[in-house]
């Protein structure tokens, strides 16, 4: 219907590129010398920028968005030779689209004034003394009456009656018209505000403001509770995803908290499904868990996986799985794996609460691991956001500032990279939560997907509990100590580093995720059941790393790690996975 | 309050001063209340309510004549807007379309023209409204005849005091 732009196509995602390798590669870099990315950073930095979309939304204010109506009107008011009021209805009708007014209008001027009320040529009320309201039906002096452009002449009470009880009805007061049922003639704001009592003309000025936003296709509040910004729009334009100056980050299509890289669709299903499920999941969000080993109740207090039991046990492990820490991630080299949901490892081994056990169903355990990892991630990013709030607001920082620069003359710049990790913590966080949200709805039988699904996942988890962990755990000691300028500067470019690796992962999954990981072969049955002797040693791996543990386990994991399923092939040197396509490895230019 | 006790009372007037004009329409003030009416209203020609007599109830609120009164039928009328049992009545004007220049009488004038003219797709009496959707126009006629006949045609010698 009403499409100026409708031509666009909404579907213009980047492909997935070579940056999405360079980007997991360095997260997946071998142990030890776990900082060689560092030297890329740079690379990495203006390829992420020059990769970001020209942002295709405006943040309106208040002032912002009274002032382009006021513009639009008095545009419209100018060109057609109109009065401002009816310039102000015209555009209402059009869904203040300034050049539908003008289309219809100068395509069939007589046929608008119809349809929106307004009359050419007005006429005055009766010229006699006395004229009778045609609400109350009495009879007045013609100066203490008043009529629209029609001339049909209502005394002021009424028209105060008739104009407020249809504001207390509703944003239907904007299309008000003369009282007498055989007229049509508009209303207008220039009469309401000569008629209405003082309130009236706020709410019908509230009514008109929010019309603006409300009924403009390319335009929508921000869903914040009690945020009056509003977001307007490119339609067609990409990713949907917008970020209010109130820091909030939503979906323009779907209204929900940004979620890519999931499509609205899943979002929807996603929330329902939760919906449905909260009874059974409320103790899920409950912050304590027994620890593996002693079995006093811990809690997670904060936004890192990564737990330490109270004195005298001191165990270390994985909120996420309950498994010891010294399994996972960056320590030992080896697959990070309590992202993927394994079927066997519910049964028995696992010393979980009553409630777990009680869960028969194979199909709500499923769901649960899903949704205990999104929630976790979810209450994760709650969690740094406040920390990031808290450091912005609280003196923390000002006083870090003092102190260091006494300590070490460090201007204020340089402490920038600290807020950055924390807002790049964020936002992987949100888009972490998302992806256990795909994983679910990711078909069963798509092994190679879901497989490389899961490994990117992993990665992606691990590589964020590093950055949260440098940024949580290690800065608190520069906060609690007295430390030389240089090893401040290394733990400068440390976590700088690790912020733009994260970043670049992050993007290059999002983008992967959003393709579809096309570059996985998808339903190829056959392939991948008879690589499942392969890959089971991922899985295995996964399993025995919880149960056994030993370190041999974990050192065959490198090259189990090979994504031979698909069209990857994974570095004997590096572990890096190459497109087939290639002979040399593209990290480290060993070859295949 | 006052404002359309004020606005009644002009209703009344014009409708002693004008009785008779309209022969199909003839509106009652409750004795005690002015707030309550009913109103006799004749079915219209060539329709299936012809030669009946349909009785209307008017609770009319406080902010009338800017809020609509509220209608029914008191006669049983086999009619796609009205519904059955209740006798309340499904007519624009008497909801979102209501204007305060509207008054009892023009209200009734606008029933008597839904009775000639009824609206199956926004029906209260589901049986009526399919008959009619489904272009039983036959089926229609002879359910709403009858119910004229059974309801609202004065008896021999009984109630001739609500004869027009
Ligand atoms: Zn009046
Ligand atoms: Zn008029
Ligand atoms: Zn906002
Ligand atoms: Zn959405
Ligand atoms: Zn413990
Ligand atoms: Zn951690
Ligand atoms: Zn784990
Ligand atoms: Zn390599």
């Amino acid at each position: 219907m009403d499409s100026e732009d409708d031509m666009h196509d909404a579907d213009d995602l980047d492909s997935l590129d070579d940056q999405f390798y360079s980007g997991y590669a360095a997260l997946g870099s071998d142990d030890g010398d776990e900082y060689d990315f560092v030297d890329n950073v740079s690379d990495g930095a203006e390829e992420s920028t020059s990769h970001r979309q020209q942002q295709n939304y405006t943040i309106l204010s208040d002032a912002d968005i009274r002032l382009r109506q006021e513009e639009d009107i008095s545009r419209i008011s100018t060109v057609l030779s109109i009065l401002r009021s009816e310039a102000c209805i015209l555009l209402r009708h059009y869904n203040w689209s300034v050049s539908r007014v003008h289309d219809e209008w100068f395509a069939n001027e007589d046929h608008v004034r119809k349809v929106v009320g307004l009359l050419e040529n007005s006429s005055e009320m009766q010229r006699t003394r006395e004229l009778t309201c045609g609400i109350c039906f009495e009879n007045y002096p013609r100066d203490r009456m008043t009529s629209a452009a029609c001339g049909h002449p209502f005394c002021h009470t009424c028209w105060r009656g008739y104009i407020s009880t249809s504001i207390s009805d509703g944003p239907g007061c904007l299309m008000l018209r003369c009282p007498d049922p055989s007229c049509g003639a508009a209303v207008g704001q220039d009469m309401i505000d000569l008629l209405a009592t003082h309130e009236d003309k706020e709410k019908y000025s509230r009514y008109l403001l929010r019309s603006y936003i409300e009924d403009n296709r390319k335009t929508k509040w921000c869903p914040a509770p009690g945020c009056e910004f509003a977001v307007e729009y490119i339609i067609g334009s990409g990713s949907f995803d917008v970020c209010c100056n109130c820091s909030y980050g939503f979906c323009w299509n779907c209204t929900e908290e940004a979620h890519r890289p999931v499509d609205c669709d899943t979002v929807a299903k996603w929330i329902l499904k939760n919906s449905a499920e909260s009874e059974n999941m409320n103790w899920i969000l409950a912050n304590s868990k027994p620890c593996p080993k002693c079995k006093r109740p811990i809690e997670k207090n904060q936004g890192c996986m990564h737990i330490t039991c109270t004195p005298p046990c001191k165990f270390e492990f994985c909120w996420l799985c309950l498994g010891s820490w010294s399994e996972h991630g960056e320590r030992t080299g080896g697959f990070y794996a309590c992202n993927r949901y394994d079927a066997a490892k519910q049964e028995g081994a696992y010393d979980e609460s009553e409630r777990r056990r009680e869960m028969a169903k194979n199909s709500l355990e499923r769901y649960t691991h899903y949704y205990e990892r999104w929630a976790t991630n979810q209450s994760s990013r709650q969690k740094a956001l406040s920390d990031l709030h808290s450091m912005q607001n609280e003196k923390f920082l000002l006083f870090q500032l003092e102190k260091l620069s006494d300590q070490q003359s460090q201007p204020e710049s340089q402490l920038k990279f600290i807020i950055e990790a924390w807002l790049q913590i964020v936002e992987c966080r949100r888009v972490l939560k998302w992806t256990y949200a795909y994983g679910f709805y990711l078909p069963e039988h798509e092994h190679a997907k879901r497989q490389f699904f899961e490994y990117l996942q992993g990665e992606a988890e691990s590589g964020l509990e590093r950055l949260h962990q440098c940024a949580e755990k290690e800065l608190q000691i520069y906060l609690d100590a007295q430390i030389p300028m240089n090893d401040f500067n290394d733990f400068r470019t440390k976590l700088a580093g690790l912020t733009s690796v994260t970043r670049n992962y992050f993007e290059n999954l999002v983008r992967a995720l959003e393709t579809g990981l096309k570059d996985v072969g998808s339903s190829n049955n056959q392939a991948t059941c008879s690589k499942s002797s392969s890959s089971k040693s991922l899985g295995s791996k996964a399993k025995g790393g919880k149960s056994k543990a030993t370190g041999n386990s974990s050192k065959s994991a490198g090259p189990s790690r090979s994504m031979d399923d698909s069209n990857l092939w994974s570095c004997d040197h590096c572990t890096y996975a190459n497109p087939k396509s290639t002979r040399t490895c593209q990290m480290c230019e060993h070859h295949r | 309050m006052q404002a359309s006790r004020a606005r009644l009372f002009k209703e009344y007037k014009e409708v002693q001063r004008e009785k008779g004009v309209d022969p199909d329409i003839q509106l009652i003030c409750d004795d005690s209340n002015i707030f309550k009416w009913t109103a006799l209203i004749k079915g219209p020609s060539e329709t299936p309510y012809e030669g009946g007599v349909f009785q209307l109830a008017f609770a009319i609120p406080e902010q009338y004549p800017l809020l609509p009164p509220q209608v029914r039928f008191l006669t049983k009328i086999f009619h796609p807007n009205v519904h059955f049992k209740t006798g309340e009545i499904c007519l624009d004007i008497l909801k979102n379309a209501w204007s305060p220049a509207w008054t009892l009488q023009s209200v009734c004038r606008a029933i008597i023209a839904l009775m000639s003219h009824p609206e199956p797709d926004s029906p209260l009496n589901c049986d009526s409204g399919n008959l009619l959707r489904s272009g039983d126009v036959r089926g229609y006629r002879s359910m709403a005849r009858m119910y004229t006949k059974l309801a609202a045609m004065p008896k021999k010698g009984a109630e001739s005091s609500h004869t027009l």
